[in-house]
């Protein structure tokens, strides 16, 4: 009768990329899949579907969990295709408090592959975006989801788990951060096309970098590189009078032996009044003398310098995630408090079914001499009475809640309020309010008792 | 010239220079930008303790080598407040304020030595203009080796792949450093010119002649050709980076030397006995 919140799927530690990209699901299709699982899966009241390169899980709300979850397992099967057995064994199924665990750690971006990386936030936003257009999503997701972003937020605002630099190309553009000011004013010079070396070019060009000159071993691929980044070719025999102008340097040139020597860098430093430059060597083998680090305001960073800097932001990554953690564990308390007090709806919707018949009742047996009545008298009865019934709810919701959501003296609270308000019950089974007045209410019943604060 | 305002400035420099170390060392900006308040604060303080100096004194209050110390400390917190408030500077903080801190703490502990009273022969409009330049260029110069150490550090980093990267938003960037360094040479070395040509005027003006090779003024004189020198470098031979922090520091040693040698070893007229 409890509803829970459950998750069942499989992420990138748990299914190769082989199993994950079978059971992926194309942003298009999945308002579509997820009515398909409201019919297949009777046994969900809400679903949400997240697909994402990492990820495939359908989130659900169900009091019969287990059978929810086996439902939702079937239809995945059957919807993609995909035998069960191919994918049972990387299947990971929660339920309850440990399903919203999971949920708020997947938003905070503590589960992803990329420990902190910010797209994981807006892919949630979209399948919560998904559910509530399906209109599968209820009052339980509705909650969820908008827990989940609001934790995930937190993390972003008050842990440095977002910060440092998770792949060499951002790495690198972060080194240009620390040496230079503002990219604005500098020149970039592209030496060789790798595909590192293009990425980190694109994302210097992103930081406000407007001079790019491209240089190749074929000058023709020079010319079409330098067209799609929106740079100038460069002839690589003729590259070096355009050293003296360039601040970052970027080689991935395919050479047995360095481009650049330290010996013969000297007089370009001199050339260029000794303004810092930076040099990126992304090349193997290296295409930058490694003695060029040694020269006064020349920074040199090689393949293996720059996945240190990334291996330490990782770690730094690692730890903040402690902090997070603890962030998510508190909106886990809150959000599990809010859960149980769910608990209580259906006993409150009994009681107040029955007292609007009650007063439906009372109100049909007079019919004959409300009718009598002028309309502004009629109208002020229906008023009266119905103020009656809402001061009375009131009271018993009062009361229910005192006794402390989600304790079992809330769940017994409850029962015995909804037996002795819901006349009808008692009407129909003749014996029924005798068998209502026998339980021990006087020893339990006492609002103001020891529990109260429970 | 103690007051009691001194003693909570002391404490607000202190609490500030630990706040700006802790955050630089334990790479917790948020500690940093607590300090700045409390910089503030120190700054606050210590203009009241000067000002009723200066009120009791009747004219700037720097008759004695504590209170020059003093004079200083409040100038250098004030340069760097500026600094780290319009520059987002908080790195500098961790440099400068422990300075700071200690200079004023010398100050205070100095305070009850012999005070001297200005003869009525110096006391002209000239005392304040001349000491207040010469003292802010010198506060520029501290400023500017406090940048000159941070660049050494964070570029030695850089060269040894170790960049502070986690913290990166709030390091300043090298070519910032560089820059503000060179600023700060700049206008200090434009107050110490000023400095020395209103001392030469008012020298003028009490004893007739413009230059007396007396301590304070040959040290002057050197620091100035030094300063000139090191613009000079940056400018003509585009020294700069790591070798204008370097030299940067090397004069400021030399600086140093001249204001501890002239104010203790070698009292002239700046010294103290105002002959």
């Amino acid at each position: 009768m409890k509803e829970k919140l459950l998750i069942v799927g499989v992420n990138h530690r748990t299914a190769p990329v082989a199993v994950r990209e079978r059971l992926a699901y194309a942003d298009g299709e999945i308002v579509a899949a997820l009515s398909r699982l409201r019919q297949r899966a009777p046994a969900l009241t809400e679903c949400a579907l997240i697909s994402t390169c990492n990820r495939v899980e359908i989130v659900g709300v169900a009091t019969d969990s287990g059978r929810a979850i086996e439902e939702a397992i079937r239809f995945l099967a059957t919807d993609r295709g995909v035998a069960t057995e191919q994918f049972t064994g990387a299947l990971y199924r929660f339920a309850g408090r440990d399903a919203a665990r999971h949920l708020f750690r997947v938003a905070a971006s503590l589960d992803s592959m990329v420990v902190g990386e910010p797209q994981i936030l807006g892919q949630l936003k979209l399948a919560y975006g998904h559910a509530a257009q399906a209109d599968t999503a209820g009052l339980v997701l509705h909650r969820a989801f908008h827990r989940a972003f609001s934790v995930a937020k937190r993390v972003r605002k008050a842990t440095l788990i977002g910060r440092g630099s998770a792949s060499v190309s951002a790495a690198a553009v972060r080194l240009a951060g620390q040496i230079f000011d503002s990219l604005g004013d500098k020149t970039v010079m592209l030496m060789g096309a790798g595909q590192m070396a293009e990425l980190a070019a694109r994302q210097l060009r992103n930081m406000g970098v407007e001079t790019l000159l491209v240089t190749s071993r074929s000058f023709d691929h020079a010319v079409a590189l330098a067209r799609t980044l929106g740079g100038t070719a460069v002839p690589l025999e003729n590259h070096r009078p355009y050293l003296k102008l360039a601040d970052i340097v970027i080689g991935s040139l395919a050479a047995a032996r360095p481009v650049l020597e330290a010996a013969d860098f000297e007089s370009i430093l001199r050339e260029r009044r000794y303004r810092p430059i930076f040099l990126i060597d992304l090349g193997v083998p290296r295409n930058f003398d490694a003695r060029l680090n040694q020269l006064e305001n020349v920074y040199l960073y090689d393949i293996d310098d720059l996945a240190a800097v990334v291996a330490e932001s990782l770690g730094e990554r690692a730890r903040e995630a402690g902090k997070a953690e603890e962030l998510v564990a508190g909106a886990l308390a809150s959000f599990m408090q809010w859960m149980d007090g769910l608990d209580l709806v259906p006993a409150i919707k009994d009681i107040r079914v029955s007292m609007e018949q009650l007063r439906d009742a009372e109100l049909g047996r007079h019919r004959a001499w409300l009718a009598a009545l002028e309309p502004a008298e009629r109208e002020k009865i229906e008023s009266l009475t119905r103020a009656l019934l809402n001061k009375l709810m009131h009271r018993v919701l009062a009361g229910m809640r005192s006794a402390g959501a989600g304790s079992p003296d809330s769940a017994y609270t409850a029962e015995v309020a909804r037996r002795l308000l819901c006349g009808d019950l008692a009407a129909e089974i003749p014996g029924a309010r005798a068998q209502t007045a026998g339980l021990d209410l006087e020893i339990d019943l006492d609002p103001d008792g020891d529990d109260g604060d429970l | 010239m103690d007051t009691i305002w001194l003693p909570p400035a002391l404490v607000c420099y202190a609490l500030a220079a630990a706040g700006f170390v802790w955050g630089r060392a334990a790479n917790r900006p948020v500690s940093s930008d607590q300090a700045v308040p409390l910089l503030g604060a120190a700054v606050l303080f210590h203009t009241l303790d000067l000002t009723v100096g200066a009120l009791n004194a009747g004219n700037i209050p720097v008759t004695n080598f504590a209170q020059s110390l003093s004079f200083l400390a409040w100038l250098t917190a004030i340069v760097s407040f500026v600094l780290i408030v319009r520059m987002r500077m908080q790195v500098l903080g961790a440099f400068v304020a422990p300075g700071v801190l200690a200079v004023a703490g010398a100050a205070m502990m100095l305070g009850h030595r012999g005070r001297l009273v200005i003869p009525d022969s110096l006391r002209s409009a000239w005392l304040p203009v001349h000491v207040t330049l010469a003292f802010l260029g010198d506060a520029l110069f501290v400023v500017a080796a406090g940048v000159s150490l941070a660049y050494l550090v964070y570029e030695s980093r850089l060269k040894a792949k170790r960049p502070l990267l986690p913290a990166a938003q709030t390091t300043p960037s090298l070519e910032k450093l560089d820059r503000i360094n060179y600023r700060l040479l700049g206008w200090g070395f434009v107050m110490l010119s000023l400095a020395i040509v209103s001392g030469a005027m008012w020298a003028d003006a009490t004893w007739g002649h413009f230059w007396s090779w007396e301590p304070q003024e040959t040290w002057s004189l050197i620091t100035w050709l030094l300063y000139a020198a090191l613009l000079e470098s940056r400018v003509t031979a585009g020294w700069r980076g790591r070798r204008a922090a370097a030299l940067t520091l090397a004069v400021f040693t030399v600086l140093v030397g001249s204001f501890l040698s002239v104010s203790l070893v070698f009292p002239g007229k700046h010294g103290g006995s105002f002959g």
